[in-house]
């Protein structure tokens, strides 16, 4: 059986006065990839900054590559490949591509190292994984919001994570776009055998992806396989609206299917 | 023109002014894209009032107005990070705060203090041997450190959290930027003034910002800029008898106007990173 490298026992996150996400009990083992879906609010978010370690537990505990969360050194973070949700990127900051994806290598470096030459040979081979290879002296700001989703997670890779958390990869881009994004995750997922958290609001974009889904609410309310996830009552239950299941297995609310 | 350079208050002056130049672009290109432009200027004042006070007490002005600027600078940044406030209203109380000690401690000074004066409007002419091996210190040091952590600075610059959440140690990077702000400003205080500082921090890396895609290609087109701007206009006030700080900041201002007709940016063109 894998190991375990992300174990939440019992864990409640918040801020002073409002509750996040309560209670939480999940194991995350390595080389598996898990979705993580939630209507608006639900807590999906808050997951991930707990994950990265930048949110401490109030109640129990979370534990990360054998570490406890408030324990998590900036060399555990760069173990992790963030992509967050995709903010709006200012067009004239001045950066390039490769700029931007050898800074996936610094926190991995530490304090005091210059990047070397094998720094930027990773950041390069980081974006050939994205296929962006050709790009890397375009501005930054100028690319597509595709083409910048692919340069973040070339910078995510760059870190050389054992752990790729993609916070909501899709929004924001085309539907040819969203596709070719989750292709990408796949084949960086099999690949490269690294363990992937997908938060999406898109539920049948990724069901054929992950191995497990985790539905939360602002607690968990569900995690396993996504067919047993994936069940009419429950999500009726964490949206709050009758939804479906149609014979091509797509997630619709009933109201619309009518 | 080249019997000036045999002054050799003339030398000192233009010493003076290249590493002003130098040190004010370089930390300019992080207060630019960390978006602090509000913090050079409500430090600037901040260590006038430390310079005032010295001057009430009979001290050396240095010392106060690095601790008049580094408080001001941190406290900011802890209201930044606590959330209490916007960073542009915190940085606007203790801005006018300051202005307005400094404005007490010249009320109870007995007489007109022409050096006082010198460090509110710059005199880059009048830097002594002691003033410019203090300048020259304190460049370095902020040189230096911004070498040492420029990956950091950049990368914070560009997003905080994601440096944080990255395993950069991003919190305590964002402190020691405003830290060399603070020092920067001091350094920068008695050749270009209080009040027109900021606009060597600010100036020199925004006309860099218009002419390129490049973090690195931007830091050194920002050098180059300030020291050119600040030689240039030392050169400028003393050949046609102009105050210095206004002939420095007015050509940086000149060079910011240029460059934005010239931008790449601007005229919607792909630019050669």
């Amino acid at each position: 059986m894998a190991k375990t490298i992300i174990h939440f026992s019992h864990a409640t996150f918040g801020f002073p006065g409002v509750i996040a996400l309560k209670d939480v009990s999940l194991e995350i083992a390595e080389g598996e990839f898990v979705g993580v879906i939630g209507p608006n609010g639900s807590g999906k978010t808050t997951l991930c900054r707990a994950i990265l370690g930048l949110m401490r537990p109030l109640e129990g505990s979370l534990q990360i590559f054998d570490c406890a969360c408030e324990e998590l050194r900036c060399h555990h973070r760069a173990r992790i490949g963030y992509l967050p949700q995709k903010g709006a990127l200012d067009r004239n900051f001045p950066i390039t591509v490769l700029e931007a994806v050898m800074m996936g290598r610094y926190g991995a470096l530490g304090l005091f190292r210059r990047p070397t030459k094998q720094d930027r040979e990773i950041a390069l081979e980081a974006l050939s994984n994205v296929g962006m290879q050709d790009h890397r002296n375009a501005a930054l700001g100028l690319l597509s919001g595709g083409q910048q989703q692919r340069v973040f997670i070339a910078r995510a890779l760059a870190q050389q994570p054992q752990v790729l958390l993609l916070d909501e990869p899709t929004t924001g881009i085309d539907i040819t776009t969203q596709h070719s994004v989750l292709d990408l995750i796949r084949r960086l997922h099999r690949d490269l055998g690294l363990t992937v958290l997908l938060i999406t609001h898109d539920i049948n974009m990724i069901r054929s992806l992950v191995d497990r889904l985790v539905l939360l609410k602002t607690r968990l309310f569900a995690a396993g396989p996504p067919e047993e996830v994936l069940r009419p009552d429950l999500l009726s239950q964490v949206y709050g609206k009758d939804l479906v299941i149609t014979e091509k297995d797509l997630v619709i609310v009933e109201d619309y299917h009518h | 023109m080249l019997e000036m350079l045999s002054y050799d208050f003339m030398q000192r002056s233009l010493v003076a002014a290249a590493l002003v130049g130098a040190v004010c672009s370089v930390i300019g290109v992080f207060v630019v894209l960390r978006g602090l432009a509000f913090v050079g200027a409500g430090t600037a004042h901040a260590a006038f009032a430390g310079v005032t006070l010295a001057y009430l007490l009979g001290l050396p002005p240095l010392p106060l107005a690095v601790i008049f600027g580094l408080a001001t600078v941190w406290v900011t940044g802890v209201m930044e990070e606590k959330g209490q406030m916007k960073l542009d209203v915190s940085i606007g109380i203790l801005y006018t705060a300051t202005m307005a000690l400094a404005i007490l401690f010249i009320g109870l000074m007995k007489g007109y203090n022409a050096e006082v004066y010198g460090y509110l409007f710059g005199s880059v002419l009048s830097v002594t041997p002691e003033e410019l091996r203090a300048i020259l210190a304190l460049s370095f040091l902020v040189l230096g450190v911004l070498l040492v952590f420029s990956k950091e600075l950049y990368f914070i610059a560009f997003d905080q959290e994601m440096a944080e959440a990255s395993g950069v140690p991003a919190r305590r990077i964002f402190y020691l930027l405003l830290t060399l702000v603070a020092l920067t400003v001091v350094v920068s205080l008695k050749t270009v003034g209080a009040i027109l500082v900021f606009a060597m921090v600010l100036i020199p890396a925004s006309t860099a910002y218009q002419l390129t895609h490049s973090l690195f290609h931007m830091t050194a087109y920002a050098v180059s800029i300030g020291i050119v701007c600040a030689v240039g206009g030392v050169l400028l006030s003393y050949v046609w008898d102009l105050p210095s700080g206004p002939a420095i900041v007015l050509l940086a201002t000149t060079l910011f106007f240029l460059s934005v007709l010239v931008s790449p940016k601007r005229l919607r063109r792909a630019p050669a990173v």
